[in-house]
Parts: C-alpha cells; sequence; structure tokens
C-alpha cells in the first residue's frame, strides 16, 4: 500500500506530471520564438483516464457494479511516466512571414495558466495529505 | 542512470539555450548598429552589410528542444548611395555606397530581441516558483 494506491493521489501525481511536461513543452516553445518556420507544441488536454494508464486509451478499467466489490489489478491505477505524454503541434493565432507560428503572449498566458493549475494541484495535495493525518492521529490526541 | 534529468532541468535547459540564442542576436545588432556609418576603405567598394541572426531548433541532451543561433546571414538589400565626389570612398562618378542599415530596423529587431529575451526569463521565474511550492510542501 503506497500513497500511489490513494486514487485521489494517484490522479493529482498524474496531474503534477502533465503540468511540469506541459511547462516543458511551452519552454522550448518560448526558446524557439524567433526561429523560422517553427511550430510550437502543446500537449492535449489532461484526463484522468490518459493518466491511469500506462498506454493512454488502450487500458480498460474494472468499474465495481455492486458495494462489495474490491477493485484489485497489478498496476491498474499506476498513473502514467510523465515522459508518456506526446505533445503535438498546435500553431497559435498567428503566423509570421518566416513561418514561425509562436505568439509570444499566448504562450505566456499557457505558462501562466500551467503554474496556476500546478499551484492548484499541490494545494489539493496538500489538504489530503492533512486530512490523512487527521485521520491517523491517535483518538483523543489533540491535532 | 546518469542522464536521466528533472522536468525543471529541461525547462531551465530550453529556457537558457533561448536566452544565449537571444543574447548572440543582442550582439549581431550590436555590431550592425556600430557599423551604420562604415564605408569601404578602397573607393568605388563595397561599405559594411548588415548582418541577420539566423536560429534554429537544436535538440540538446534528453530530447530537449532547444535553440540555437546557427549562422549569421548577409542582408543582400542593396547599398543605398550618395553622390558625394570628395569622398575617400567615392567611386569614379563620384558615388558613395552607404551600409545598408536602418537604425530603425536595427531598433525593432533589438526590442523583439528584448522581449524574447525576457519571456525566457519568466519561463525559468515561473519554474522555479513551481518547484518552490512543491519543496514547501515538505515542510507541512
Amino acid at each position: 500500500m503506497t500513497l500511489d494506491d490513494i486514487p485521489l493521489f494517484s490522479a493529482l501525481k498524474g496531474r503534477l506530471g502533465y503540468l511540469s511536461e506541459r511547462q516543458r513543452v511551452i519552454s522550448e516553445n518560448v526558446a524557439n520564438s524567433d526561429t523560422p518556420g517553427y511550430r510550437p507544441r502543446d500537449l492535449k488536454p489532461f484526463t484522468i483516464k490518459a493518466s491511469s494508464g500506462p498506454d493512454a486509451g488502450g487500458a480498460i478499467a474494472l468499474a465495481a457494479t455492486s458495494a462489495g466489490q474490491m477493485i484489485g489489478g497489478a498496476g491498474g491505477s499506476q498513473p502514467q511516466s510523465s515522459a508518456g505524454y506526446t505533445p503535438q503541434v498546435t500553431p497559435d493565432s498567428e503566423t509570421r512571414l518566416d513561418g514561425n507560428q509562436v505568439v509570444l503572449e499566448e504562450e505566456m498566458m499557457k505558462l501562466t495558466d500551467a503554474r496556476m493549475s500546478y499551484d492548484a494541484a499541490i494545494g489539493f495535495y496538500q489538504k489530503s495529505l492533512s486530512m490523512l493525518q487527521l485521520a491517523i492521529r491517535a483518538p483523543g490526541k489533540p491535532v | 542512470m546518469a542522464d536521466i534529468s528533472s522536468p525543471s532541468d529541461a525547462i531551465m535547459a530550453a529556457a537558457a539555450s533561448g536566452l544565449r540564442a537571444q543574447q548572440s542576436r543582442m550582439r549581431v545588432i550590436a555590431e550592425n548598429m556600430a557599423n551604420s556609418d562604415s564605408v569601404s576603405k578602397t573607393a568605388g567598394g563595397d561599405p559594411y552589410r548588415r548582418q541577420v541572426a539566423v536560429f534554429t531548433p537544436v535538440m540538446l541532451a534528453g530530447g530537449i528542444q532547444g535553440v540555437a543561433m546557427s549562422r549569421i546571414a548577409a542582408d543582400t538589400k542593396p547599398f543605398p548611395i550618395q553622390y558625394q565626389p570628395g569622398h575617400p570612398a567615392a567611386d569614379a562618378k563620384g558615388n558613395v555606397k552607404l551600409p545598408n542599415v536602418d537604425p530603425l530596423m536595427e531598433a525593432m529587431d533589438m526590442r523583439d530581441a528584448q522581449r524574447a529575451y525576457e519571456a525566457n526569463l519568466n519561463v525559468i521565474d515561473t519554474d522555479k516558483a513551481m518547484q518552490t511550492s512543491l519543496i514547501q510542501l515538505l515542510q507541512k
């Protein structure tokens, strides 16, 4: 039993991995904002499903059909490693005469968006951890 | 195991390559500005020709797509000609070829380079803030 066996933590871990991977792709776009012919890339929007299997989309998760069932499975809920996301070419709104399709303003927006989502996920992780701490606290002992 | 790097290292490497490339571009712009009045040493010869920095994506260690200044190309724009018979660089007809450097264009280019440089710095700042918030999980 590790923290990853708890679906919430596993999902948050996947989300954090996705966001830092996205940050990496955006940093490449910003670095190449003046390269002729460069086409910016981005990751597909994050989904829990995509992050919950080693090969996104291919894995079929078991669903509980009655309250008595236990969903096990070896590695079924392992989050995907951050290297598993494949960036795809997503041009920004303008193309320059030299064929460059990076718009710095839009990349900065994406960067800020990723950062805010990252902070949100971290905050969520923190709250969940303190909830666990609350649960494992010895009865009658002050927090 | 040695070449496994964290996503943070990858972000820093990409942004640093961007900073370096923009700095090289600034150097080329500075050369153009400095030579905006450099005419030929010999009579009738060609003056200073404007240079343009050309960027290209490069694969850094760990599959990161960074950027580098691949070469410095010459601007093929024709030289403006001015009639100045007494000038040492004037040809037989008294015309002097001036450098094809337009200070206004260089100023615009410089702004562009500055903006791109700031954007790369912004990436580094954001990454640092994200790592800090991650590390702060340990303090709680």
